[in-house]
């Protein structure tokens, strides 16, 4: 049985600050990562693996070369190999363009998979959208927000327990499909000193772009219909009003006022 | 050079300094600086003073200098012997001193420098550190300190200040006054090895200004301090040699000694530190690694062999007892999420944590002589947990920081019972070669007297934290006993029995240990000659009842 854990290189934003006069994220020393909603489908990965005989994890990612990375991450929590997705050719694509090529890799690299695995979102983009794409683009069934993913006895279905507004609930796929995950219970795996050194000795294969069925004008920046035309912050919420200057009856009789006028009282 | 010039601060009137006025009003008001992290509580005191420059400060302590009222000083109250909390007097609190004010290369040594306020915390250090982003200089009116801020930018490497003193929150000055050292002392040495120049307020409110490598004691073992009125005051350096392991027991103190180190490591006790230049180090990447074992004694046999294995350059060596390990399985029993890490294996009966360099990039590995020293303790790196992501650096940080914060948890739950129990933590390091007999010592102990006892820290370094929590009254009394011989013990194999908290009010009464009576008396003579009222820090490093 196979599964592809579709992941992806994002900042490593818990140390990140922001630039007080651009808005955007001050980038100076700061690391890149495999996203961790990446890792929460990599860890149903590897726990259908140590549940279930005869698994392979095949983990892909499309990006620059050093995306490498997080596919070596990958290989030290448990992936058996790695799929590194890069050309030139791929640069600037969207959410339809990179769903598109991630999907066409899948069907060459590992034509006859069982299951796809992808985080629900990035971190850095936040879209949500490619999970769900590739699962169109693939003609799959495809269940979003698992928190468990185990297999039927028969291993012919896919039972998902996904978060929905109000709580949970159980849902079943047939195999092929598409599990987006978010976080659950998981506690971050932590891999051992020799997984690391081993991952280095794992296969990582190349894909680019003349190596998959797809038009050039439909790769990259020129397949993409949308673009990122400008990053601004919001705009500052009003949250607080300051009494100053005031006697203190007066200042608790404007607090009281303020209460009373928005119902808190 | 022996002798060394006092400034006069630019002049600031005493009566805008904000005081808050009376011991009722403090404690009502301001509370959280009625203690610091030992728990230890003040007695009444009558002033406390927010100084928000140097000169504010000078205009404190020439007033309170005069009229002879003792002066306590605090910054971040991190500390864990009770050495900012006051007992009479007034409280100083440097903590509006708190500004990055240069970040520089030094020419002579080719290395960068930060120079900032006192109470700059460590954490905030780093944070600026990372992503070279100083809130303050990058308006600098000074073309130096600008033109230095944007050459480090341009500096394609990161830095990092090295002394790791494990409490983040802790200030700068407050690392250097108590020469705090921590998990990278090991590698690195303690905050004193990274001070490159300090300016300290003396009792008078006059101020030095001390570059390390500057001011020697004469060959007569003594230094000279003119003040501005041309009256000179003679420190003689006492001659007791430095234990032969890390040590924050009293006085620094060596033959033609640099004039800073007397303040280094000082406690407070002879001026007070506002400023500091220390030097930052390349920043490499690094991996943490836990590895399990089957015993105490094999993480004491590993970690003796790691140190003697010259091909291995750890950052830090530390240990987790058994017991240690059982204390976060439970927490982990209850919530596995608590501790951060996945589910401690179930046959770890004690564990090593150490830090080395590492390039993830690199297609192939080469940890030959890691590999084979663990083998030749009976251990396997597949029994372990490696990281080297920043996230991942900090979450096995924070793992290493849950015993002791568990620990701490317990007691104070169970000081509501009794209330007048608290935490026995040894702080002894011993000399290299006494590791096993001094961890025997402390095992068979505490497993005598059947008491509640955990272990952690820096075995590294021959300085393992043996935790005891008293479960009643009898306990704590066995505890102190038996805390007394371990500390006897330490000094008798050449080591110390403060290797890093310090000696505060708390471990005052140890002095006397490690030191003969002419000794300590050697250290007052100091006191004396820099703090002739004995108004700074009073209490701190001497026992009250014979301080000068």
């Amino acid at each position: 049985m196979k599964i592809v854990v579709c992941v992806k290189q994002v900042p490593e934003v818990t140390n990140v600050q922001v630039d007080p006069a651009t808005g955007t994220l001050i980038r100076e020393g700061v690391k890149s990562i495999l996203n961790p909603f990446c890792e929460y489908a990599l860890d149903h990965a590897v726990r259908l693996k140590q549940a279930f005989d005869n698994i392979s994890i095949s983990a892909i990612t499309m990006g620059p070369p050093q995306a490498r990375d997080v596919l070596l991450r990958c290989l030290e929590l448990g992936a058996d190999e790695g799929i590194l997705v890069t050309d030139r050719k791929f640069a600037g694509a969207d959410t339809w363009a990179t769903a598109l090529t991630l999907a066409e890799a899948i069907r060459t690299a590992v034509p006859d998979f069982d299951l796809i695995l992808v985080g629900k979102q990035a971190i850095d983009g936040d879209t949500a959208q490619v999970g769900p794409e590739i699962a169109e683009i693939l003609g799959l069934a495809q269940i979003t927000y698992g928190v468990e993913v185990t297999l039927s006895s028969s291993r012919k279905q896919v039972r998902v327990t996904q978060e929905v507004e109000r709580g949970y609930e159980v849902v079943e796929a047939a195999l092929p499909a598409l599990v987006t995950c978010s976080k659950g219970e998981v506690v971050r795996r932590a891999p051992s000193f020799k997984d690391v050194l081993q991952a280095r000795k794992k296969l990582i294969r190349t894909i680019r772009a003349d190596a998959i069925a797809i038009p050039e004008g439909q790769l990259g920046l020129q397949g993409s219909f949308t673009q990122v035309v400008k990053v601004f912050p919001p705009p500052a919420k009003k949250t607080n009003t300051i009494l100053q200057n005031l006697e203190v009856e007066k200042a608790a009789q404007e607090i009281f006022s303020f209460l009373k006028e928005k119902r808190f009282l | 050079m022996h002798e060394i010039n006092s400034r006069s601060a630019p002049s600031a009137d005493f009566s805008k300094v904000k005081c808050i006025e009376g011991f009722e009003c403090i404690q009502a008001e301001y509370s959280a600086y009625l203690t610091d992290e030992s728990k230890l509580s003040a007695r009444p005191f009558d002033y406390l003073f927010f100084p928000k420059s140097e000169a504010e400060l000078a205009a404190v302590m020439a007033e309170l200098h005069r009229r002879n009222i003792p002066m306590t000083f605090a910054s971040a109250r991190t500390g864990l012997v009770g050495g900012c909390v006051p007992q009479e007097g007034a409280l100083i609190s440097l903590e509006h001193l708190d500004q990055v004010q240069a970040v520089y290369r030094d020419p002579a040594s080719a290395e960068w420098r930060v120079k900032a306020q006192t109470s700059v915390s460590l954490k905030n250090l780093d944070g600026m550190l990372r992503i070279k982003q100083f809130p303050g200089l990058e308006q600098s009116p000074d073309p130096v300190v600008a033109q230095g801020l944007r050459d480090f930018r341009e500096d394609p490497n990161q830095y990092f200040y090295p002394p790791d003193p494990t409490e983040m929150s802790a200030s700068l000055g407050g690392s250097v006054v108590t020469n705090a050292s921590g998990a990278r002392t090991y590698r690195y040495g303690p905050t004193r090895a990274w001070v490159r120049g300090i300016r300290v307020f003396l009792a008078d409110s006059e101020y030095l200004d001390i570059p390390r490598g500057k001011y020697f004691a004469s060959p007569g073992g003594q230094f000279v301090v003119w003040n501005t009125q041309g009256v000179a005051s003679t420190i003689t350096i006492p001659d007791y040699p430095q234990p032969r392991t890390k040590s924050a027991t009293g006085f620094y103190a060596a033959p033609q000694m640099d004039l800073i180190d007397l303040f280094i490591g000082s406690e407070g006790t002879l001026g007070v530190v506002t400023s500091v230049d220390v030097a930052l180090l390349k920043r490499e990447e690094k991996v943490s690694i836990i590895q399990f074992l089957d015993s105490d004694e094999q993480a004491v046999q590993l970690a003796e062999a790691m140190r003697a294995e010259s091909r291995l350059q750890l950052d830090f060596l530390e240990f987790y007892s058994g017991n240690a390990l059982n204390l976060l399985r439970e927490l982990q029993k209850v919530e596995p999420s608590t501790v951060g890490m996945p589910a401690i294996p179930d046959d770890a009966r004690g564990a090593i944590f150490f830090e080395m360099s590492f390039d993830p990039h690199t297609e192939e590995l080469e940890y030959a002589a890691l590999e084979e020293v663990i083998a030749s303790c009976g251990a396997s790196l597949e029994r372990s947990w490696a990281g080297y992501e920043s996230r991942e650096l900090d979450r096995f940080k924070v793992f290493r920081h849950m015993v002791p914060e568990t620990i701490n948890s317990i007691l104070a739950e169970r000081k509501k019972q009794y209330p007048g129990i608290h935490k026995l933590g040894t702080d002894m390091a011993v000399p290299d070669g006494h590791l096993q007999e001094m961890w025997q010592l402390y095992k068979s102990c505490c497993e005598e007297l059947n008491l509640e006892w955990y272990a952690f820290g820096h075995i590294g370094n021959n300085h393992i934290h043996v935790n005891i929590l008293p479960r009643n009254m009898d306990d704590l009394n066995n505890g102190m006993q038996l805390y007394a011989a371990f500390a006897r013990k330490a000094v008798e194999l050449g080591g110390s029995v403060s290797a890093e908290h310090g000696i505060g009010k708390i471990k005052s009464k140890f002095l006397q240990y490690m030191f003969t009576p002419g000794q300590i008396q050697q250290m007052r003579r100091v006191k004396e000659a820099l703090d002739p009222k004995g108004i700074l820090n009073p209490n701190d490093i001497f026992p009250a009842e014979v301080h000068p």
